[in-house]
């Protein structure tokens, strides 16, 4: 009976408990599941395509230094990042509004509206882009209604199209920056704001020296986050940009189609480390700007 | 005391959870055993089952199951399982040119027809020494009367530059497009050169291109384009959805479409493999794919009515026409026609 009651030294809860324990099913985890296969990838990218065997294992550059040889691959890339930063610049402007006025409503609708920003995350991408599609087409609903209005005389191409894709991935990522930057905003005590407008700064003074500064972890997550999902967009790129628009996601994909694993390994690492590499020195860049 | 208790408790549950893991184990005992088939998903995997499996081999004993995923998916498995004495899928449907390369590759089993009963029937060209044809279709000429007016009769008609942006092509379909476009240039299967030259010309005089099968079949009905290249099965599912087009086997030969099945060096269940292979060229299996899928059979002993014969299949003539594709050839240079077709047709 004692026993269950009785623990020796080294079975105390605060010993099995530990930050260790804790964090150690997450980390392995992580290891197993994404680490050993970007290893096994990784390795990968250094082999030599061969039509028969798939790969033969080398340990070579061929294939990056294929990619930054080539202006059509490292035209998609530059493309890639084009896009995404104009998503996310996008996501910036349109996002902060709307969160600001989310965290300050005191209205009883608000996780109404809440939720209504979170709904388009309901449908998955491939299917939110089928609702694109048919409002791009040529006989699309835009198209039919601009004519029917006399706008245009024709249908305009609104389809496969790098508009359409911007268009389709703003849809997309706009939620996830406006639920970062409303739990930011909602953080900051509103005393703040009515204090710098009591000391005679107008709105716009005040969100740039107060709003502005303290919202910026927000800023700095949500931009990130959104980023990375326009760097990686797959389904949007290929359904609404179609077959002459390419980014980097589809490309990656498209060389595994082609079983040209060390290629289509390469490229990969390359998005992953222009993703990283520009999402810390935007990171480093706008804290150093801010804390001045 | 507790703690005694809690452990048969334990041990007690622990058993229960490993004798109901083994049911179906258990319950599959009962079978013939299992067959795991590597398929492409949606319709082509539930005609498999309503026309193959549910009713020839889990009618006769055998449990059937479905590995579905793009054929790219599925080929890079068998690839990197090809190291492994058990693989993960008994037999693979895949197309006549994908059954070579992953012959190539030295990843499948040499068909022994001796196994299958019905190998007799099987047609000559759909016998292959490392997998068996299964269904087969040819790519025509496809145009909307509506708008081409004056009907094609050959892939030379179709890929004419002075169709401008009527001409349509599709994406996925880079393989097929670039032999049909060499065919109707004067060039031969495995010479591209002509096809990739009478691409570009139509390119410049405003050629039409979809990403997709689906995309394609909506440009045609929403007449955004009026000609292009399908295969003849899949023009009869638009015809029977209601799109209006019309199909026109070429004079050149029409380039034949065979998709079949093979079986894995490391298949686990190759006495299932055949009784798959065997079950997926009986009669009643053909035929019905005939009628479900606008497919033509690749039996000699399958009846395929006078009418769907007509909107399906191929005269004696155009079926002795019908052109194959050098799989070696494309094999060999994939990749590079790949990289053609990205970088200067399609930028």
């Amino acid at each position: 009976m004692t026993a269950t009651t009785t623990f020796h030294a080294d079975e105390r809860p605060s010993s099995l408990l530990s930050a260790s324990a804790l964090v150690g099913p997450a980390t392995a985890f992580v290891t197993l599941g994404l680490l050993a296969p970007m290893a096994i990838l990784l390795r990968y990218s250094f082999n030599r395509f061969d039509p028969r065997r798939m790969m033969i294992e080398t340990f070579s550059l061929d294939n990056y230094v294929k990619f930054f040889a080539d202006p059509y691959y490292t035209g998609v890339l530059w493309t890639t990042l084009r896009v995404a930063a104009l998503c996310t610049v996008a996501c910036l402007i349109m996002g902060l509004p709307l969160a600001y006025v989310l965290a300050r409503t005191q209205s009883r609708y608000k996780n109404v509206m809440i939720m209504l920003v979170v709904l388009p995350l309901f449908v998955g991408n491939a299917v939110r882009a089928a609702g694109w599609m048919t409002l791009f087409g040529t006989k699309g609903f835009l198209n039919v209604t601009l004519i029917q209005l006399g706008i245009i005389a024709a249908p305009m191409e609104m389809m496969f199209t790098e508009g359409a894709v911007v268009a389709g991935i703003i849809a997309v990522n706009l939620p996830y920056m406006v639920l970062t930057l409303q739990s930011v905003i909602e953080g900051i005590n509103r005393n703040v704001e009515e204090a710098a407008f009591s000391l005679g700064a107008g709105p716009a003074t005040m969100f740039r020296r107060v709003l502005l500064p303290l919202s910026l972890p927000g800023i700095l997550a949500g931009t990130i986050l959104t980023f990375i999902l326009g760097m990686n967009a797959y389904a949007t790129p290929v359904l609404l940009g179609g077959p002459k628009f390419k980014m980097m996601g589809p490309l990656v994909y498209g060389q595994f189609q082609l079983n040209n694993w060390p290629f289509g390994a390469s490229a990969a690492f390359i998005l992953m480390t222009a993703t990283l590499g520009l999402t810390a020195a935007a990171n480093i860049l706008i804290q150093r700007r801010f804390r001045r | 005391m507790t703690r005694s208790t809690s452990r048969r408790d334990i041990l007690l549950g622990a058993a229960a959870l490993a004798g109901a893991a083994t049911l179906p184990r258990a319950a599959s005992a009962d079978t013939k055993g299992r067959i795991v088939v590597g398929t492409w998903g949606g319709d082509y995997a539930r005609l498999l089952n309503k026309n193959i499996e549910a009713p020839i081999l889990i009618k006769d004993g055998w449990d059937v199951v479905q590995d579905q995923a793009g054929d790219p998916e599925r080929r890079s498995k068998m690839l990197a399982e090809q190291r492994l004495p058990r693989g993960g899928s008994d037999v693979q449907g895949l197309s006549a040119l994908n059954m070579f390369q992953m012959n190539d590759a030295g990843v499948v089993l040499p068909i022994d027809y001796g196994k299958l009963k019905n190998a007799g029937n099987l047609l000559p060209a759909m016998k292959y020494p490392y997998g068996v044809g299964q269904i087969y279709s040819g790519k025509v000429g496809v145009y909307n009367p509506k708008i081409i007016t004056t009907a094609p009769v050959s892939y030379k008609d179709v890929f004419d530059p002075k169709h401008g942006n009527k001409l349509g092509i599709i994406d996925i379909q880079y393989q097929y497009t670039m032999v049909c476009a060499a065919l109707a240039a004067g060039g031969k299967v495995n010479d591209l050169e002509p096809g990739k030259k009478l691409l570009m010309e139509c390119k410049k005089a405003g050629m039409r291109i979809y990403p997709t099968n689906e995309a394609f079949a909506q440009g045609l009905k929403s007449e955004e384009f009026g000609t292009g290249v399908m295969w003849k099965a899949r023009v009869v599912q638009w015809q029977n959805a209601g799109i209006p087009v019309s199909a026109v086997a070429p004079t050149e030969g029409a380039l034949a479409y065979i998709s079949g099945f093979v079986v894995p060096k490391n298949a686990p269940n190759k006495d299932g493999a055949y009784a798959y292979l065997d079950a997926m060229l009986e009669k009643s299996a053909q035929e019905a794919f005939a009628v479900d899928m606008g497919y033509n059979p690749t039996v000699a002993n399958a009846t395929v009515a006078p009418d769907l014969n007509q909107r399906i299949g191929f005269t004696p003539e155009e079926v002795k026409k019908l052109v194959d594709l050098d799989y070696d050839y494309m094999n060999k240079y994939d990749v590079e026609f790949k990289e053609w077709w990205d970088k200067e047709l399609k930028s």
